[in-house]
């Protein structure tokens, strides 16, 4: 399989270039975050998990379901392992990552975040941790 | 073997990213606080040199790929530049000289971006 996705066809790379990119902007701007709320800078937390987190997000599954349209993965019997782990870390971590959002927000309209502020760093940890592993099944495809 | 190189490629290049992304907030003027800029600095040494080994090992592992492949030569020769300009907007910052560093940044971003276009399309192999 490895081998097979080293030499994709042309029109896999667009999709997979997306893809690749939004995942990429997820996971550095979720060190932003991390970054920003460790340093008590709670506003620029919750403005970069609104601004950047959420969109990329949005890029990294578009494009993800378009490739998976392309590859045709998701009409395979049974579905690679790999792809249902792409699928339930990403849209598991939204749910996190929508309610770190509105942790984050609430606890910069307040002067001190105290529980919110730690429930928006473990929730985008989670998610971080949850990315990492979602790189290695893409990277790997176990079957 | 191949999957656990290409693995921790990718996850250098998603260090990189990181990088990437905390600068691109200090050049279009968010106040990001000393701690995130050492991470951004620590994450492009790190993903730098994670990238061009783990990369080379690569290429030289796969039969498919040659070093002299034009797409892998011009891959290496991007990240040169990304390192130079990488390595002078840390100097820069930490002397305090704000000078052309959001020019330097957003220049360096379009080498990364290159460098993943290169990547991914291939062009030659």
């Amino acid at each position: 399989m490895s081998v097979i996705a080293a030499i994709r066809p042309d029109d896999w790379n667009l999709p997979l270039f997306l893809h690749i990119l939004g995942a990429m902007l997820l996971v550095g701007s979720l060190v932003l975050v991390v970054t920003a709320i460790a340093a008590d800078n709670l506003r620029l937390g919750f403005r970069t998990l609104l601004i950047a987190v959420i969109p990329s997000w949005i890029v990294m599954r578009v494009a993800a379901q378009w490739i998976a349209s392309k590859e045709n993965v998701d009409d395979l019997d049974p579905t690679p392992a790999w792809v249902d782990i792409g699928y339930s870390t990403s849209e598991g971590s939204l749910l996190l990552l929508i309610v770190a959002t509105i942790c984050a927000g609430l606890a910069a309209r307040r002067a001190r975040g105290g529980g919110l502020r730690t429930a928006t760093l473990v929730l985008v940890a989670v998610s971080l941790i949850a990315y990492v592993v979602a790189i290695w099944a893409m990277s790997t495809k176990p079957s | 073997m191949y999957d656990t190189l290409l693995f921790f490629h990718l996850l250098a290049a998603f260090i990189l990213a990181v990088t990437v992304v905390i600068y691109s907030a200090v050049a279009v003027g968010v106040p990001a606080p000393g701690r995130a800029l050492f991470v951004a600095d620590r994450c492009w040494d790190v993903g730098g040199l994670g990238t061009l080994i783990l990369g080379i090992w690569l290429a030289l592992y796969l039969d498919e790929y040659d070093i002299f492949d034009g797409w892998i030569i011009g891959a290496i020769v991007l990240w040169f530049v990304a390192t130079g300009l990488g390595q002078s907007l840390q100097r820069r910052m930490a002397s305090g000289d704000t000078t052309a560093v959001a020019t330097m940044h957003w220049i360096r971003t379009l080498v990364v971006l290159g460098l993943l276009v290169l990547m991914v399309w291939k062009p030659g192999a």
